[in-house]
């Protein structure tokens, strides 16, 4: 994660360096604010997205701003209450927002923000260690329900995206949710090597940080979430398994609320063209994001649906008091 | 902390005095134990498996009590170090440096400002009159480090008046 | 083993070339002049002069990348010792002695030894990663919460040494430390504890914060407070600049036990840098045939603490090498060197790549060989930071302390931390009360609930998981004659005297 950011402060730096951006750039003054620490995943989005901005002549300057803490719950506040109406503002946000809002009673929420655009996600995997006796998703899915108590899930932090999911998998196949063993590990390293020690039943993660494990057969995935198969990924979908189990942790945009609905359109069109920016494509492919563009309505649409969802699983599991 | 200087002071009454600000950290220790109660007694116990979240502040509290008692303790048998007079002007200075520091970042003065006024201050809590020279000093100095990290390092530091300037 | 030997032969070969010798000289000054400023450690340095190493081939990039590396290591190093500003958490143990000794004049030898304890610890634990990762990521990896959890009793046990002269006031700071611990999203559950709805303390209390405030903010305070006793006057230089026989002597044994603890528990996934450099401090506290100058500059205290520093960070390379877990920022660090060139550490990466990775072995060599070659003449210079005049002095030193807070969280409520921190390390200095404790507490109290509460869970809240594990229950073993020790030691050493 860290190395990508690494990656574009190079071209952060030479783009300050030499690199003068195409002589016809538009007059386009972005701020752009990542709530979170500089070098996390909202923070390598904002950057990327300032590089591809500037580099494909959308905006003549992008300033990114961090807001870090509580999962988004800082930066969004300020964002709400300080950017009201200012047509040259936006933040990045994402799944994890969604229940760390709901989780830690956050006055502000995502409703009141104007949705910009959907722009990456990636899909998340269920593995346990190469040895365990449990071979698909269905076998998982026998002994959460024969004993949900002595089914361990290691994942990351408790009520982001990893429990949901395990939250999620537990209802789908007919067991409590509420009772699921899940145990929040900080960071990916710590969770694999208690999945790889034999300590829990299952791990649960996005995909690209076990994916060198699962090929060097240490790990073996039981199902990935996607709708369908994607290329180049060798592991079964949980909806071919017969597990009605869809979700990405997801990457958007969004601007402040209260902008009139020509500001709305400038930085959708903005984001738009970025999204199609050779720059944008070459930092996709740098970093492994796969691309998720949803913009408009039907990105609105979207968030609206995630946010009731979430809500509700995290209402299920009890960290969320309905 | 330094005893060979303690003999500047007037001596101690040797024992059995009170020693009256032992007697206020046992209490500040004491409250901060009933503190974590009170903020653990609010978790709402959602824990199926294993220990709680209000369990280790619950742990933690008990030992702040005993160590309350043991300042206590301490305190009233008048057995604590010994301290030397102190001159609070210069702490006050150097507060009032920082409280100065948080407002001008907290209504967006930028970086420069702010830590020039904790720079001043500091400078002047040590002894030093030559306040306009110091200015000078302080502001030249924050200005490079400001444009070393948001021209070199690309990390923004707040911005204010004089950073837009640049 | 013949292979590793052949591929780390030729790897230096590579490294060793003139054009190669000058990038990694180049790194080593970068990295240091951007380490030294406070907040920003390692890892940042090198993200932050990463791009400067693109345009050279992969070579000489990688070599630039380790020098760069280690001198940001160095230069947080530094100014724990000069003006008592750890840039980091794992140089904290390096500032409780190291300013110290800097503040008696001996600055010079306090600075030596960081760097060639640096430089001794970080070949051996290199060698040892050639060696021992297959078997030592084996271990590592077997280790589970329960074991966590006894390693952070040994731990808590060892911390005592930290105390001070009273077990009362130690034990406060240390439940202080503790308190502190609890502030903010509990990991496990998700619910905020002491947050008092402040979104900002929903994070919980940031280590550097905590660090800078209690030690340089404090310090200040706690001098001006007391200028008008005597003007102290900090000599630069007393003695000699350089170590003197006496302290070679004293310093080669901290190096290679801060090595043994160092090397293994940065290979543990949660083992971190913080707990080899205190364990280090703790045990060169005990063991020491001066303890009447700790706390007063002892260079024991600074050579163990800073090789356990560098031996962990080349310990973190053990899961990173073998499994691809970057464990640390600076394991993230060295996985961003191998990504430069589309390459993902992991199971087959010893396999299939030898040459790389050999390649970046021998370039931590030389880049730790230059480190010593650019710092240490550079020593003279940095102590010469401490003739500045007072007033200006202490300023400057508080402008870098809230610098470094400034840039990582720019809010009022982190600054008005640091504020109050530094208060609350006034008052503790004026009331004689032990400072490292309170950091530790904070460090080591959210480790050890959360392993233990892990540890629960899985067992289904069985307490006896903490025997059943072989190391779990060996370590806590060692917790309790750590803890016991002492008192049976200070009988046979009365025994003893009686028998004189």
């Amino acid at each position: 994660m860290i190395s990508s950011r690494m990656r574009l402060f190079g071209a952060v730096v030479a783009l300050l360096l030499g690199a003068s951006g195409p002589a016809a750039a538009q007059q386009l003054e972005l701020k752009l604010m990542a709530p979170a620490a500089p070098g996390g995943g909202w923070d390598q989005t904002a950057r990327s997205m300032q590089q591809a901005l500037v580099a494909s002549g959308v905006a003549r300057s992008v300033q990114v701003t961090n807001v870090p803490g509580a999962g988004g719950s800082v930066g969004i506040a300020q964002f709400v209450n300080s950017a009201k109406g200012d047509g040259n503002q936006m933040m990045v946000n994402g799944f994890v927002m969604v229940g760390a809002l709901a989780m830690n009673k956050s006055p502000v929420t995502l409703d009141q923000v104007t949705p910009i655009a959907r722009l990456t996600e990636e899909i998340q995997v269920i593995v346990v260690p190469a040895n365990s006796p449990l071979k698909t998703a269905q076998d998982l899915a026998a002994a959460v329900k024969a004993d949900i108590a002595k089914v361990t899930f290691a994942g990351g932090s408790a009520g982001g995206v990893d429990h949901v999911m395990a939250a999620l998998f537990a209802g789908t196949v007919g067991a409590d949710a509420k009772k699921i063993n899940y145990i929040p590990f900080s960071g990916g390293g710590e969770s694999l090597a208690a999945i790889l020690g034999g300590k829990v039943t299952a791990g649960i993660s996005g995909l690209s940080e076990y994916e060198g494990q699962i090929k060097a057969g240490k790990l073996r995935a039981l199902g990935v979430t996607s709708a369908q198969r994607l290329p180049g990924v060798d592991i079964p979908t949980f909806k071919e398994q017969g597990i009605d189990l869809v979700l990405a942790n997801w990457r958007s945009v969004v601007a402040p609320p209260g902008i009139t609905p020509e500001q709305r359109k400038v930085l959708s069109d903005a984001v738009e063209k970025m999204v199609k920016s050779d720059a944008w494509k070459e930092i996709l492919k740098q970093k492994g994001w796969d691309d998720a563009y949803l913009g408009g309505d039907a990105f609105a649409d979207f968030l609206k649906k995630e946010i009731v969802r979430v809500t509700d699983v995290l209402k299920s599991v009890g960290l969320v008091k309905s | 902390m330094t005893p060979d200087t303690a003999s500047e002071n007037p001596p101690r009454a040797p024992a059995r005095r009170v020693d009256r600000a032992g007697v206020v950290i046992a209490a500040a220790l004491a409250v901060l134990a009933a503190v974590l109660v009170w903020d653990a007694s609010k978790l709402p116990s959602t824990t199926m498996y294993g220990m709680g979240p209000e369990a280790m502040p619950v742990v933690i509290a008990i030992g702040l009590v005993i160590l309350a008692a043991g300042n206590l303790i301490d305190a009233l048998r008048g057995n604590l170090p010994p301290r030397e007079s102190m001159d609070p002007k210069p702490v006050w200075l150097i507060i009032g440096g920082l409280a100065l520091l948080i407002a001008i970042i907290g209504f967006g003065g930028g970086f420069i400002l702010a830590t020039s006024a904790l720079f001043i201050t500091t400078s002047a809590a040590f002894g030093r009159r030559a306040v306009l020279a110091d200015t000078a000093i302080a502001l030249v100095i924050t200005t490079l480090i400001y444009l070393a990290f948001d021209k070199l390092l690309t990390l923004s530091l707040p911005a204010g008046p004089l950073e837009r300037l640049l | 083993m013949m292979d590793t030997f052949a591929a780390l032969a030729h790897g230096m070969a590579v490294a060793m070339q003139p054009m190669n010798l000058l990038y990694a000289l180049i790194g080593v000054f970068l990295g240091t002049a951007v380490g030294v400023l406070p907040g920003i450690g390692p890892a940042l340095t090198v993200a932050l002069l990463l791009p400067v190493t693109y345009k050279l081939d992969p070579g000489g990039s990688l070599i630039m990348f380790a020098g760069i590396y280690y001198g940001g290591m160095y230069g947080g190093s530094t100014t724990a010792i000069l003006i008592n500003t750890p840039g980091e958490s794992a140089s904290m143990a390096t500032a409780l002695e190291g300013n110290k000794m800097a503040k008696a004049g001996r600055g010079g030898p306090a600075l030596a030894t960081s760097a060639i304890g640096s430089f001794v610890a970080g070949t051996i634990a290199t060698i040892g990663l050639a060696f021992l990762a297959p078997w030592l990521v084996d271990f590592a990896v077997r280790f589970g919460p329960e074991d966590y959890f006894a390693l952070m009793c040994v731990a808590f046990v060892t911390v005592s040494a930290t105390f001070g002269d009273s077990p009362v006031r130690g034990l406060t700071s240390l439940f202080i430390g503790l308190t502190l611990g609890l502030v903010g999203i509990d990991k496990l559950t998700g619910q905020a504890r002491l947050a008092f709805g402040i979104p900002e303390l929903l994070d919980g209390v940031e280590v550097t914060t905590l660090a800078v405030g209690l030690f340089a903010v404090g310090e200040a305070l706690y001098v001006a407070s007391r200028r008008h006793h005597a003007e102290e006057k900090l000599e630069p230089v007393r003695g000699s600049l350089w170590m003197t026989r006496e302290d070679w002597r004293r310093s080669w044994k901290p190096w290679l036990r801060g090595t043994l603890f160092g090397f293994p528990i940065g290979a543990l996934p949660a083992g971190g840098a913080e707990i080899p450099t205190f364990l280090s401090y703790s045990t060169e506290r005990r063991l020491t045939k001066h303890p009447e100058e700790f706390g007063k500059g002892a260079i024991e205290g600074v050579a163990g603490p800073e090789a356990a520093n560098n031996a962990s960070a080349a310990g973190t390379l053990v899961p990173l090498l073998t499994l691809g877990l970057p464990t640390s920022a600076t394991a993230a660090m060295m996985l961003a060197g191998f990504q430069q060139y589309g390459l993902n550490p992991g199971p087959l990466l010893f396999a299939e790549r030898p040459d790389l990775v050999w390649g970046l072995i021998a370039s931590l060599f030389i880049a730790n060989g230059m480190l010593l070659v650019l710092n240490l003449p550079l020593v003279g210079l940095w102590v010469r930071l401490l003739a500045i005049p007072q007033p200006w002095l202490y300023a400057g030193i508080l402008v870098f302390a809230t610098m470094g807070t400034i840039a990582a969280k720019p809010s009022v409520v982190e600054l008005s931390m640091l504020a109050a921190f530094g208060v609350m390390g006034f008052l503790m200095r004026r009331f004689d009360f032990p400072i490292a404790p309170v950091v530790i507490g904070l460090i080591l109290g959210p480790i050890a609930e959360s392993q233990l509460r892990r540890a629960l869970a899985i067992s289904l809240g069985d307490p006896m998981v903490l025997l059943q594990s072989p190391m779990s229950a060996t370590l806590l073993g060692i917790a309790l004659i750590a803890l016991l020790a002492p008192f049976v030691l200070k009988g046979l050493g009365r025994f003893k005297a009686n028998e004189d």
